[in-house]
């Protein structure tokens, strides 16, 4: 019988710094390891501990698998301290990903703030591979303040590059802006004024901290958003992933398994769900 | 389902006879409670069958306190495990569809439920704390067992539940075909038993617990039982459960050998749902206590089919806080009806 339990070994081959408190791991597994967007991995820092991520890269591509962390804890603190070489395990994927079938012709709302942009970037990855499928992409980003991006050249540079070709604009913004910041100011929801979207025929799509999920939902419902069209991405303390453990319930549904993607109506009646 | 018939002493002699080639254990007598031992040739005459559950759950057979699952446990041995009372089969079966009900199976479990044969018992004598007929179960297995033995002075009978029960007894020629009034006679004694345990009960209501739990989520409502505060947190209700399966890994291995070990967890722990940045969903001990019983009674009802309380008592018995959950259940329906109204 295989051991559910079991990672699969992965080299540390770059660490990038994305914020003072962000880093992005990248892996190179050593045995096959696939996932669809929106599914999530153990990652394992032997000796330490374990803790799920949802990776950052393509489902794509195959060749390595990038995981962006904040250090919050005793395990981030040591992915922060990885090394190129390193060693590190891999456990997934998990949960279900995000249901692409349904966003088929739609108008794709991607809002993402902070360390949450993870998932969104893996996504945003693959829609782009399939975008003809879908009507267009808007993504809301937003930061606490400019230092505190991630993905910085991709968002403000290289993604930015593709609106011309593609059916895609991006809204961005910081809590606190700097001088050099050229972009909006004010937290998120605030990129959700005057959006200029077919609300009946769109998806909208979010990961960030509790309280930026949590106020972001609110809007989407404010300016005509139905409960079942909203995604949120759920966090919770979790050890197995398989549905075991129990640590990860939001009342009765497992985050591993009937997660980590939610819609609002799935979980809206469940306690303390903005924890 | 087929019963067998046996005298008391010829039962003896084939389970001092299975001692000498198996590896059994059975509840024995200590301090007037009933624990599990290994069974041995000195103190065979000394298992007590059929009286009530023992102190221990038994899940401590099938999912240790703490185990390495990585890698996984090689030598597990073949065990039989005697004098199981129903409420232990109903956690069992609660386990069964946690751990290799699904498609990840968790390897040890799978391993040690292969190698383990369960024969059960019907509970004669209840604790004042057992309330298993409030939540649907009687104190006697119908299924879930490879044998249930039911002892009486004369005789026992013995119900077959599986292959792997039937071929433990093998073509033993001192068993036979248990008559209908032996049947009977066994059905008046095990409804005795269960009016015993309902009149123990009487004051305590859990009738559509599921149904009346459903959205008692607010930390208010717990606070309204007062015997909640004397919770002091120890984990010994989560523990003492047949059918509490939660717990944690660690990772105790190196860049060259991953290891992980599994332990018990509990979710009366402050730090239990608790995420890396501080954050709790159940910050008090209300949210705590509340969600434990919101799992027993509804989440697992869910997740599984059926409730996870077996009403084994253990939780209540075990409470240095002495808290009597029937009670607090008692109290918390009646405060949630009366606010529905």
């Amino acid at each position: 019988m295989e051991n559910i339990y079991r990672p699969i070994r992965c080299e540390v081959k770059d660490i990038i710094t994305e914020s003072p408190t962000i880093k992005t791991v990248v892996l190179k597994p050593k045995e096959e390891f696939s996932f669809l967007a929106g599914q999530f991995a153990s990652l394992t820092v032997p000796g330490v501990g374990e803790a799920p991520f949802t990776p950052s890269s393509s489902p794509y591509d195959k060749e390595k698998l990038e995981f962006t962390v904040m250090r919050t804890g005793r395990v981030t603190d040591a992915i922060h301290n990885l090394k190129k070489g390193d060693i590190v395990g891999v456990r997934g994927p998990y949960g279900k990903p995000y249901p692409l079938e349904h966003y088929k012709g739609k108008e794709i709302l991607l809002v993402g703030g902070g360390v949450g942009l993870a998932p969104i970037r893996a996504l945003f990855l693959a829609l782009m591979e399939t975008i003809s499928n879908y009507k267009r992409i808007v993504f809301c980003c937003g930061a606490r303040t400019p230092d505190d991006y991630i993905y910085k050249e991709m968002i403000l540079d290289k993604w930015h590059n593709l609106c011309e070709e593609y059916p895609l604009c991006f809204r961005i913004t910081v809590d606190k802006k700097n001088e050099e910041w050229k972009y909006g100011e004010g937290v998120v929801t605030k990129t959700l004024d005057g959006l200029d979207i077919d609300i009946k025929n769109s998806v909208a799509v979010v990961c960030g901290p509790p309280i930026m999920m949590k106020f972001t939902t609110l809007k989407l419902l404010e300016i005509g958003y139905r409960e079942e069209q909203i995604y949120l991405s759920m966090e919770r303390k979790m050890y197995c992933a398989v549905g075991q453990c129990r640590h990860c319930l939001i009342g009765d549904l497992f985050v591993c398994k009937d997660g980590p993607v939610f819609t609002y109506d799935q979980i809206k009646d469940k306690p303390n769900i903005w924890a | 389902m087929d019963t067998l018939y046996i005298t008391k002493k010829d039962w003896d002699s084939f389970i001092k006879g299975k001692v000498e080639i198996c590896s059994i254990f059975a509840p024995f007598e200590y301090e007037r409670r009933l624990f599990y031992n290994r069974v041995s040739p000195d103190i065979e005459k000394d298992i007590v069958y059929n009286r009530v559950r023992t102190v221990e759950p038994l899940k401590m057979f099938f999912a240790p306190f703490k185990e390495r699952v990585v890698p996984e446990v090689q030598e597990i041995p073949e065990i039989v495990i005697m004098g199981v009372t129903a409420c232990d089969i109903n956690g069992l079966k609660i386990m069964d569809r946690v751990f290799i009900g699904d498609d990840y199976k968790d390897p040890n479990y799978a391993n040690r439920r292969e190698k383990t044969l369960i024969i059960s018992s019907d509970c004669l004598s209840p604790y004042t704390t057992c309330f298993c007929e409030l939540v649907g179960i009687h104190p006697y297995p119908l299924d879930g067992f490879d044998l249930n033995i039911s002892v009486f002075e004369e005789g026992v009978l013995v119900d077959i539940g599986s292959d792997k029960g039937r071929s433990f007894i093998g073509e033993d020629q001192k068993f036979f075909q248990a008559s209908k009034e032996q049947i009977n006679k066994r059905e008046q004694n095990r409804k005795k038993i269960s009016e015993r345990i309902k009149e123990s009960n009487r004051d305590f209501d859990l009738g559509n617990i599921t149904t009346k739990l459903k959205g008692a989520y607010q930390t208010e409502l717990w606070k309204l039982p007062k015997d909640i505060e004397n919770c002091v947190q120890c984990g010994s209700c989560t523990n003492n459960c047949p059918s509490c399966v939660c717990f944690l890994l660690e990772d105790t291995g190196t860049q060259d050998t991953m290891k992980k070990v599994k332990v018990w967890d509990s979710c009366l722990f402050p730090g239990y749902a608790r995420m890396a940045a501080g954050v709790s969903p159940r910050p008090t001990l209300y949210d705590r206590y509340a969600n434990r019983l919101l799992c027993k009674y509804w989440y697992i009802v869910e997740n599984y089919g059926k409730t996870g309380c077996t009403g084994c008592g253990r939780c209540i018995d075990g409470c240095p806080g002495k808290i009597d959950k029937r009670k607090i259940l008692t109290e918390v329906l009646r405060e949630k009806s009366a606010i529905n109204r």
